[in-house]
């Protein structure tokens, strides 16, 4: 933990409720612009224009403007639940589904602590000392989301897609768990904060990111990470162009809830993977210009940010690029491939390191 | 029997009697000769030139129509020459024919349009215009000529000669400038003028009723059997569901004779031909119904008005007695039909003084020797060899009557007042709106029914189209009803109906509901023979 | 069974066989974001040129509409016209050829006997339910009286009920402009 003094108790909720209001309003923000790139993006890398058409005072802004009118349009539509359904349910799976990943973003170390009014005060919105396992936990938990919303639709495409999701998301947290274990045995912390202070050690120069000591499991991590939030080339508990998913019987906002998860969980995703391979908010040879600590800090939240989005535009390049699995080949993978793959990786990295040291 | 002969036709050994045509032996071995003049039913005059063979020894080809077989003849009618001659006569035949196809009604159904595929010769020599003769004339109530398209093979002319013998059509001029007409001041009206468009090969005699209405490959086409008269003729029925719009929803389009040997031949009469509009008529019934409180019909699905007719009659007869309730059963119904009421009658106790059979006999239609019968109901016999009394006089009915059912027809007036009636049939009539109970029932195109003629002959006629809305066959109507009353009646098609009926009744013994196409004789009938 | 025709009517598919690489998939996967990478960077790099003003390739495929119009090719088949005679009455005879060889059965033709002798049979009445047709142009081949043709270069007849693709004779042949409905009708899956 933090070597200086910590604010006292009710001035750290105060701060940590500030920085989880403001985590939690920046995955939104950013998720809303995850629409608007997934459209351009996916229209760029085909030859296409993309969404164009909204405007405002005949301004388009590239299209920017089909993000509020989405967002009106998902607010103005019907609210339908079907009849057959279970209606508390149906109402409370979005909820559970969008909130679990909304308090991911919570954990994420967003910037180092800064040191101001004689105290440190930690940028990661809630400094946990088992933050990983908070994080995977959470995205345990939204498998409930997807069940529930399959089970109370009362209709069959629903529950086989509720059904799906939950087999996929239980058989890569397993593998997740696995891939995790070489990466955490090197870093010997479970605190995300912590994780990404470990690796602005250097040797000979090089920044000893998660990335160059665990090149297989950050390999890993993308792919387990794209199946556990039901990304493209596995959303196959969605598929809404052929095999329908759980949300297949919601509308409007409720809808939209779900939609939005799905880029929040990119955004978690690609947060942790920053965190746990990248450096988190560390910038090469910043430490070396011995700028004031808050300049350094604000750099380092930047860092972060542009380092999560580099990561956004990867997945959304995988995610036009491949078709989807079939669901043996997904569960295949998962098991028989992936998993072999990190245990063997954990094996290796374990002997490694006894042999190092 | 005349004695049989061995020849040699198309390289086949053919047995045929001595005398028989060549034309008609090669049909028998399913080997068909072009033809146009040709009719079995009419004179050979051997004026179109078609038919032509090539006969072994004779230096020309020879007409099939006019050729009889001999021991050993030696026939071909696909060889070179033959063909060639064949295609000749059709370039003539076609010299003057306008190539009007495309509004031509016989478009389709066409001996022109058929031969010139099979046989034809793709590239005419004719180069001279074709010559304009009369298009649309009237020439009667039933058909419009025209004369362009006539290719003078007379079988219109012979028609009206030998079979109707009104005499009416003629060939005048000659050569090219030759052209069928009626002759000066006479018109093409008799009961029979229908089937000169039956038998012309080409379009050049059409039938105003059916003109422009459906393209001929659109029809369905159904055996079945004409009800108008006792004589019970085989017919075609042509009908149009493909198209609706094109008979303004009419399903059934016309009526079109079929051969039977033993009934009618080719032909039928033009009353029957045209009675094929009562089955779409306005006046169909599509729903059963019966009076409500206020007086006003109010419409009951069939097996609620089989279950309520069926409870009110039986409460009205253990009040009031049988004798007070009467059958007025229609001549139109079938054996089935008619069956079916027997054993509702005979549930009901009914005296049999009061079953009547309509239509009285004083409503008799015109008889003439070629088909039509002044007997109007078709399955007279039929209902004599089931055992009812076919005395048809209304005056025996007893008073005083308190309920009836009446079938396909009108009642009395004395029925107006009755506080029991039912009304059973497929069109309205006046009465229909006076009965208590009205049940809708199948037109005879709907239904699988056998009927027996004049002469005793058992016809079926098959189903062309599905019953109208709600409506239901006859035998349904009285096996409900009878059902309702807690007697048996377990069948569920008319087949099973006339298995029933052929175990039960000695007229119908050994007798199947597939009847060959030309109908079967009663057994009634043989034993009155002897 | 005939040896010989089997032989020649079946094809075996001889699938490759997978390759180590294949198999590995990553680096299949890798080639693929490279190929999508670049058409992302190049595409990117022509808007970028394009919105500072140089001339540069066009950066998609995509046409503008409305804005825009997409010109058909002369011999497209787009919606059907009547023609007509020289003295202005429609060519049609109403011989029911299109209407039996249109696979969508979508022409709604009835008859009725012309004035003029010669011509003898005409059409009352001829609908073509553009909601049904699939331009296939059988129409126009059929035709012996080359009545119909599909040569107006006119794509365009929205409306708001399934009534207002129906078009009937005078708006085929150019006499009457078809003007949708602005209210549906009761009942909107109602034919001719």
């Amino acid at each position: 933990m933090s070597c200086c003094v910590t604010p006292p108790a009710w001035q750290g909720w105060l701060w940590s409720g500030a920085l989880i209001f403001a985590a939690v309003n920046f995955g939104l923000g950013v998720a809303a612009f995850l629409s608007w790139v997934e459209r351009k993006q996916s229209a760029l890398l085909q030859d296409r224009i993309g969404a164009n058409r909204a405007e405002i005072f005949g301004f388009r802004a590239l299209g920017l403007f089909h993000i509020f009118s989405d967002a009106i349009k998902m607010l103005t539509k019907e609210d339908f639940a079907p009849p057959a359904g279970l209606r508390p349910w149906h109402s409370l799976a979005p909820i559970v589904s969008m909130g679990c990943a909304a308090l991911c973003l919570a954990a994420l170390p967003f910037g180092d602590s800064v040191e101001f009014l004689g105290r440190s005060w930690s940028l990661t919105p809630l400094p946990l000392e088992y933050g990983v396992v908070f994080v995977l936990a959470l995205l345990s938990i939204g498998v409930h989301g997807v069940v529930m919303a399959g089970r109370s639709s009362g209709s069959n495409y629903g529950l086989l897609g509720g059904l799906r999701g939950a087999a996929q998301m239980i058989s890569y947290e397993v593998a997740m768990l696995a891939i995790l274990a070489a990466p955490l045995y090197i870093y010997g912390t479970l605190d995300l904060s912590e994780i990404a202070r470990w690796q602005a050690r250097t040797w000979h120069g090089i920044p000893m990111w998660g990335i160059f000591l665990q090149p297989l499991a950050f390999i890993l991590f993308m792919t387990a990470g794209a199946a556990e939030t039901k990304r493209a080339p596995f959303d196959l508990p969605e598929g809404e162009a052929e095999i329908v998913g759980y949300f297949v019987e919601y509308s409007g906002m409720k809808f939209g809830m779900f939609l939005t998860t799905d880029f929040i969980e990119s955004i978690v995703l690609a947060g942790m993977a920053t965190t746990l391979f990248l450096g988190g908010w560390h910038v090469p040879g910043l430490s070396a210009l011995g700028l004031p600590s808050l300049v350094a800090a604000l750099l380092g939240v930047g860092a972060f940010i542009l380092k999560v989005m580099t990561v956004l535009w990867v997945l959304m390049q995988v995610r036009w690029t491949l078709p989807r699995f079939r669901f043996d080949q997904l569960l295949d993978l998962g098991w028989k491939n992936i998993l072999p793959l990190a245990l063997a990786n954990l094996l290796v990295t374990v002997w490694a390191a006894a042999l190092l040291s | 029997m005349a004695k049989l002969v061995k020849f040699n036709l198309d390289g086949r050994e053919i047995e045929a009697p001595e005398g028989q045509l060549v034309i008609e032996a090669a049909k028998d071995v399913g080997i068909e000769v072009p033809h146009y003049c040709y009719h079995p039913g009419l004179g050979n005059p051997g004026v179109c030139r078609l038919c032509v063979c090539e006969v072994e020894g004779a230096p020309k080809p020879q007409m099939s129509c006019r050729t009889a077989v001999r021991e050993g003849m030696k026939v071909r009618t696909d060889s070179p020459v033959a063909r060639r001659a064949q295609a000749a006569s059709l370039e003539f035949h076609l010299a003057n024919h306008p190539l009007d196809c495309p509004v031509c009604d016989q478009a389709g159904e066409c001996h022109l349009q058929d031969y010139y595929q099979g046989y034809g010769l793709y590239k005419s020599s004719v180069r001279e215009d074709k010559r304009h003769k009369q298009k649309r004339k009237d020439i009667g109530r039933a058909v419009m000529l025209d004369q362009e398209r006539c290719i003078q093979c007379t079988r219109c002319v012979r028609f009206t000669d030998e079979v109707s013998k009104t005499h009416e059509l003629g060939v005048f001029g000659r050569g090219d400038r030759s052209v069928l007409d009626v002759y000066p001041g006479m018109r093409l009206d008799n009961p029979y003028s229908g089937n000169v468009v039956d038998i012309c090969p080409v379009g050049a005699l059409t039938d105003k009723d059916f003109r422009f209405s459906v393209r001929a490959w659109y029809l369905d086409k159904t055996p079945s059997l004409c009800t108008g008269c006792a004589r019970v003729c085989s017919i075609e029925v042509h009908t149009n569901t493909r198209r609706p719009w094109h008979t303004d929803g009419r399903r059934v389009a016309r009526y079109k004779p079929r051969y039977n040997t033993e009934v009618n031949r080719w032909w039928i009469c033009d009353e029957g031909r045209y009675s094929y509009k009562s089955a779409d008529s306005p006046t169909r019934l599509k729903a059963s119904s019966t009076l409500g409180a206020d007086g006003h019909a109010v419409q009951v699905a069939p097996a609620d008005a089989a279950a309520r007719l069926g409870s009110e009659l039986g409460r009205h007869i253990s009040e009031r007695g049988a004798d007070g309730f009467a059958f007025i059963l229609s001549g139109t119904l079938s054996c089935e039909d008619l069956f079916a009421a027997k054993q509702l009658i005979s549930r009901l106790g009914v005296p049999a003084s009061n079953i009547v059979l309509a239509p009285a006999p004083e409503q008799l239609g015109e008889q003439d020797d070629i088909l039509r019968r002044a007997e109007k109901v078709p399955n007279l016999y039929g209902a004599t060899a089931l055992g009812f009394d076919v005395s048809r006089s209304l005056d025996r009915l007893k008073a005083p009557l308190w309920g009836a059912w009446v079938v396909d027809r009108e009642a009395p007036a004395a029925f107006k007042g009755l506080p029991f009636t039912v009304w059973q049939g497929p069109n309205a009539v006046r009465f229909t709106s006076e009965a208590r109970w009205v049940l809708a029932a199948s037109h005879t195109v709907e239904e699988k029914a056998t009927y027996a003629n004049f002469q005793g002959r058992l016809q079926r006629a098959n189903r062309a189209v599905e019953s109208l809305g709600e409506s239901q066959p006859d035998w349904a109507w009285f096996g409900a009803v009878l059902r309702a009353m807690g007697g048996d009646f377990p069948h569920q098609c008319a087949g099973s109906v006339f298995k029933a009926m052929s175990a039960a009744e000695p007229a119908f013994h050994g007798l199947s509901f597939d009847l060959p196409a030309e109908g079967a004789p009663l057994v009634a009938a043989e034993e009155a023979v002897r | 069974m005939n040896p010989v025709l089997d032989k020649h009517r079946v094809k075996t598919v001889v699938r490759p066989e997978m390759r180590f690489q294949e198999q590995v998939y990553l680096i299949e996967v890798w080639k693929g974001l490279l190929i999508t990478s670049r058409h992302f960077f190049v595409n990117l790099w022509r808007h970028c040129m394009k919105a500072l003003g140089q001339d540069a390739a066009a950066a998609s495929v995509t046409t503008q509409y409305p804005e825009d119009p997409q010109v058909t090719a002369h011999r497209s088949r787009t919606r059907h016209r009547l023609l007509k005679r020289e003295d202005g009455t429609p060519r049609c005879v109403a011989c029911m050829l299109c209407e039996t060889v249109c696979p969508a059965k979508c022409i709604y033709i009835k008859a009725e006997e012309s004035p003029d002798v010669m011509i003898e049979k005409r059409a009352k009445t001829f609908k073509i339910d553009l909601g049904m047709c699939v331009f296939c142009g059988y129409c126009v081949e059929a035709c012996p009286e080359d009545a119909i043709r599909m040569d107006t270069q006119y794509i365009q007849f929205p409306g708001s009920t399934r009534a207002d693709l129906i078009w009937d004779m005078p708006e085929l042949m150019g006499d009457r402009p078809k003007i949708p409905s602005l209210t549906p009708s009761k009942d909107p899956l109602s034919r001719p």
